[in-house]
């Protein structure tokens, strides 16, 4: 979950209401946002849920505190200026062909609007970007930039969104180019570097390029923005110098690429809805894909930022079942209002009430009608409703291996030994090597392992094809307690198995271990013999080889007259191999031939 | 007359004339003085003897007091090496470092010389030298005396002794003396003549069918002692906390489901509406599988329609992510990092066909995350897990079946904090009081699941859900503070052994 720093004057000043810290964070918590300490220079550390992604700076917390304070209520779309630049997009790299962006002028950045925009940039390319991988957004100094003509009106589609009337123009204005070049061709100065670098030098020696040269390694020709200049930004990586964006910066020119156009442009929202309550004034950009441009949207032309609303239908019914209670026309409006939404009431032809509910740009989280439900409940205040047990009647159970575990670790327990609960995850080590076998080996244990890709640990790298190892682990980590240790598990073990859907054979099987001194074969055998006949069956122990065990001193475990597991005496390498010094006997087999 | 040996050693033991000590009596019999003492007063009750008490009073050298009657008292070896170094320089006073070194003091031992050599007279310090009173006579000193008659087993002259207590040198025991003492009866018994009764250890078979018993007295135990520990079978503490949910669970209505460990990603999270590309699915958090890799079978319908899900939402206001949807991907094997996956398979009618409404199932089974190993995380545990299913169920619903599960392990007042999951819209998070310290701890997460998991699964009624960590639930109950002793490899026996059982 993201943790963002914010500064609680700041938040105060911006939500336009004085109430002091404890207040403030109570109403936070509220939202869903939880308080996770205060930084040296007494911010506030809050930790947010990754769906509310337009509360990720300081201006959407203030936003979101007055709607929950019913000072701001309804839809707030910011007004756009038509544009003047436009972004031609051509020859990009296929694994990054999309980019939207928007200009904002007028800002006053002071210290603390700088620093926020920094942090909700990094937060979203946390979350939203996947890291940078999926959306990037480069802020960049509008002054700096010199545009080149913009192109002609283009051939394909033009969408003309935004509240306001806004028609594409063409023929003038400024252009910008989102295109790419060649790793090592091209010459700039980096942000927070000194000198002119390649691209590829900047993937390699510059700190931040360092740091984000994965997202570019596979390419051929890495993603580059050009103004009449030259190349000013090289997206995900790193801006150029040339535009920085510093306090005096006040027209700001705001680009995202990415691999999605539809993810770019909500991160674009964002942002600029954060920039409009710093007083910025949102000027659109006309985006124009040329007609060989990779991806989805050759040819096409559009203005951004796309701040159209988009709309839900919730019947009034659903509202109610959901929330569990009754609610009147007022309320559900009130509500839809308190949450930066707009709901319309209609009646169906049919009688049914329902809303028309209007949702914001920057609400990337409501995907169906149901987010609107959990809106309304949010203002309405859930812990508002009263509990209530459902007036369903259902009859409860345990299944049948369940139960069948239970009584044989009663029995167990009954023999006196103390029951364990062990990892599953183990490593070859300990169920091959340290017990003397093979996994060849034809053999109880032996198999292949269910094994896990890339393991961070070495001692944590497979499921373990039998328990017994496990349960001497646990005699090697207690030679410091009393003696005698009577060890037992009921638990997993799984092996590879073709025949299984999932490739894995899962099952049950029953351990016991007694490490005492003058502890025999005829020990295990006793217990072994109590716990089958226990349940009603028969066991045999005929002799067996198996290389963990003493020789001679080794049985298959049969019950009723299937092969079901192996009982004997512990082979003193492998007692020695777990520091253990003094004899123990043991037996495992399968929990169904109990059954 | 007849009486028990104990009882017949002190009678013969006692005088008429004087009163003797219990512990002498016992001394010179086979008998433990506690044992002497019992007899003593159970004689008493029959009038045979007198019992009177005494408090008494011993003293006993500490091991400092001990070091000084071998050494000499700290002083005196100052007044003495005082006196040979002054009288090898000359005049009559020495240099405080030669004495000290002379004397072979260090440490504490000089403060204490210095100090004790200025109170009993031994001579003067001044501007670091030391004049010994050559009149002063260390054979003469009465502490160092009383130290030597304790050594020897003498009784010391009064008024050292308290020096010698507050100086630390000698502690001061109080007891309580017994002294027994023959009556007149006492006396006509024994003339009389008393016989021990034969006294037995172990009841035998023998006896019993002999008859002997009623002829025999039984030895007394020391009955309050404790005895060695036993070797005992025991049920896993945190087994325990898991069957005890089991009980609950069952009590409540509620059917356990059983699945795979081993999973595809398709039933995992694929079936719970997250996204391809969230970054719980990514390497860092969960256990992909290298060998197998994939699984073999879904069925296609249900491929086609999570699919659709995925990209296009449901609903006619449905809307999907914007992220690709691979099959391959979701074929891909991993340790189940949640139980919902279970929940998933039977939603999808995969585990037990289709389930129709109402219905309530459970699970206590462990899931796997790529966590780092420390006190609070474990790469697997135990998660719990529970969903109930009805033609219309509300957030209030969701409220009470969890407000009735905490309220059976004694948390209650939750508060509901909205928050967010994937796959489930309203969403909670549960938070509770703790049952010690009464902090408002986080208890479980819960929500009503979304459309775009249900419609996909064929569920075309409500589903709700909840869960949270068995361990977690168990550390709350028991105060344990490290996860490591309550689950895995790492136990100590100890506290296996020792943690308390609970109900």
């Amino acid at each position: 979950m993201p943790v963002v720093e914010v500064d609680p004057d700041e938040l105060r000043e911006l939500t336009g209401r004085r109430v002091d810290d404890d207040d403030l964070l109570a109403d936070l918590f509220g939202l869903g946002i939880e308080f996770e300490g205060e930084t040296d220079d007494g911010e506030f550390k809050l930790e947010f849920e990754p769906d509310r992604l337009d509360w990720l700076s300081v201006e959407g917390l203030a936003r979101a505190l007055q709607y929950h304070y019913g000072e701001a209520r309804g839809i707030h779309v910011p007004s756009t200026n038509d544009p003047e630049w436009t972004i031609e997009v051509q020859n990009t790299p296929p694994e990054r062909p999309y980019v939207t962006g928007a200009v904002v002028r007028g800002l006053d950045l002071d210290a603390g609007t700088l620093d926020s925009l920094i942090q909700l940039q990094e937060k979203l390319h946390a979350t939203m970007g996947r890291s940078r991988s999926k959306g990037a957004i480069g802020v960049h100094d509008l002054t700096m930039l010199k545009g080149a003509p913009a192109p002609a009106a283009g051939t394909g589609d033009s969408d003309t969104p935004g509240r306001g009337d806004g028609t594409a123009r063409g023929g003038r204005g400024k252009s910008v180019t989102y295109t790419s070049m060649d790793p090592d061709d091209e010459r700039f100065v980096p942000l927070e570097g000194n000198e002119e670098m390649s691209p590829r030098e900047v993937t390699e020696r510059h700190h931040i390029g360092r740091e984000y040269a994965d997202l570019v390694a596979e390419m051929e020709r890495y993603p580059a923005i050009y103004d009449d200049i030259g190349l000013f930004s090289f997206p995900p990586v790193v801006n150029g110098r040339r535009t920085e964006v510093s306090e005096s910066s006040r027209d700001l020119l705001v680009e995202m690429t990415g691999t999605d156009q539809w993810t770019v442009d909500r991160m674009l929202n964002i942002v600029c809805y954060a920039l409009s309550a710093r007083g910025g004034r949102v000027e659109r950009v006309t985006v124009q894909y040329t007609d060989d441009a990779p991806g989805e949207h050759a040819g096409r032309r559009f203005d951004r930022p796309d701040l159209e609303t988009k709309g839900k239908r919730i019947t009034h019914d659903r509202i109610e079942s959901v929330l569990g209670r009754e609610f009147d026309r007022e309320t559900v409006l009130d509500c839809l209002e308190r949450s930066g939404l707009e709901g319309t009431h209609e009646t169906g032809d049919d009688g049914t009430d329902s809303y028309e509910v209007e949702v914001p740009p920057y609400r990337v989280d409501v995907l169906h009608p149901i987010d609107v439900v959990d809106d309304i409940g949010r203002a309405y205040g859930f812990n508002d409703l009263q509990p209530r047990y459902p007036d369903v009647s259902t009859v409860g159970g345990r299944h049948e291996r369940s139960r069948l575990e239970d009584a044989v670790r009663e029995t167990l327990v009954g023999l006196g030994f103390e029951d364990l609960l062990n990892f599953y995850m183990t490593s070859n080590r300990e169920v091959f090597e340290r017990m003397n076998l093979d996994p060849t080996d034809d053999a109880v244990g032996a198999g292949r392992p269910v094994r896990i890709k890339e393991p961070f640990s070495a001692e944590y790298t497979i499921l373990r094809p039998w328990a017994l190892p496990s349960v001497l682990q646990v005699l090697e980590n207690n030679t410091h307690r009393s003696y005698p240790q009577h060890l037992s598990e009921v638990g997993l073990v799984a092996v590879c198995d073709e025949s299984e859907n999932t490739g894995v054979a899962e099952y049950r099987t029953v351990t016991g271990a007694l490490a005492e001194p003058g502890v025999s074969y005829e020990d295990a055998r006793a217990r072994l013999q109590a716990l089958v006949r226990a349940f009603d069956s028969t066991l045999e122990t005929p002799p067996t080889d198996h290389p963990s065990f003493i020789d001679g001193r080794t049985a298959s475990v049969v019950v009723d007259g299937e092969s079901v597991g192996v009982v004997g005496e512990l082979h003193p390498a492998v007692l020695v191999g777990h520091d253990l010094e003094l004899p123990v006997v043991a037996f495992e087999l399968r929990l169904d031939a109990l059954q | 007359m007849q009486l028990p040996e104990a009882q017949v050693a002190v009678l013969r033991a006692a005088d008429a004339q004087e009163n003797r000590p219990i512990t002498d009596i016992a001394g010179e019999t086979a008998f433990k003085p506690e044992t002497m003492t019992g007899a003593a007063f159970a004689l008493e009750e029959e009038g045979l003897v007198t019992v009177t008490e005494a408090v008494t009073e011993t003293l006993e050298q500490t091991d400092e007091g001990r070091a000084y009657i071998e050494n000499g008292l700290p002083e005196v070896r100052l007044y003495e090496a005082a006196r040979a170094v002054g009288a090898e320089t000359g005049g009559d006073g020495a240099a405080m470092g030669a004495v000290i070194d002379a004397a072979g003091l260090d440490g504490e031992a000089v403060d204490i010389a210095l100090a004790n050599f200025a109170r009993k007279g031994y001579g003067e310090i001044d501007s670091g030298e030391v004049h010994p009173d050559p009149d002063a006579d260390p054979e003469d000193d009465p502490e160092a005396a009383a130290l030597a008659a304790l050594a020897a087993g003498e009784e010391p002259a009064e008024s050292p002794v308290e020096r010698l207590v507050d100086r630390g040198l000698v502690t001061r025991h109080e007891g309580t003396r017994r002294l027994v003492g023959l009556t007149q009866a006492g006396v006509t018994e024994l003339m009389a003549g008393v016989e021990a009764t034969e006294q037995v250890d172990r009841l035998t078979p023998e006896l019993l069918t002999s008859g002997e018993w009623r002829d025999v007295e039984f030895a007394e135990y020391n009955v309050a002692a404790e005895a060695d520990d036993v070797q005992a079978g025991r049920k896993h503490p945190l087994r325990r906390m898991a069957d005890r949910v089991k009980n609950v669970f069952v009590g409540m209505g509620f059917e356990e489901m059983q699945g795979p460990t081993a999973d595809a990603d398709f039933w995992i999270h694929d079936c719970l509406f997250m996204p391809q590309d969230h970054p719980a699915r990514t390497h860092w958090d969960r256990f992909a599988l290298e060998q197998p890799e994939a699984i073999d079978d879904i069925p296609p319908a249900l491929v086609e329609r999570v699919r659709t899900a995925h990209r296009e939402g449901v609903g006619p206001d449905g809307e999907g992510y914007r992220s690709p949807w691979d099959e391959g991907f979701a074929r891909k094997l991993a340790l189940r990092g949640h139980t919902t996956s279970l929940t998933a398979r039977h939603l999808a009618g995969e585990a037990l066909g289709d389930l129709e409404p109402p219905q309530r199932w459970f699970s206590v089974e462990k899931a796997y995350r790529n966590d780092e190993l420390d006190a609070t995380h474990l790469l697997e545990f135990y998660q719990i897990e529970g969903w109930v299913m009805a033609e219309e169920l509300s957030v209030r619903d969701l409220m009470g079946t969890f407000t009735e599960f905490y309220r059976q392990f004694g948390i209650t007042d939750l508060e509901f904090k909205p928050t967010y999951n994937p796959y489930t819209e309203p969403s909670f998070e549960l938070f509770g009081r703790h049952p010690e310290t009464d902090e408002l701890i986080e208890i479980g997460n819960s929500g009503l699941f979304r459309p775009e998991m249900l419609e996909p699964l064929g569920v075309d009624c409500d589903v709700m859900a909840w869960g949270l960590a068995l361990e977690r639930l168990h550390m709350l109950a028991t105060g344990a503070e490290d996860i490591r002793d309550v689950h895995g490899t790492l136990v100590d026996l100890e506290y296996l052994r020792t943690e308390e059982v609970t109900y």
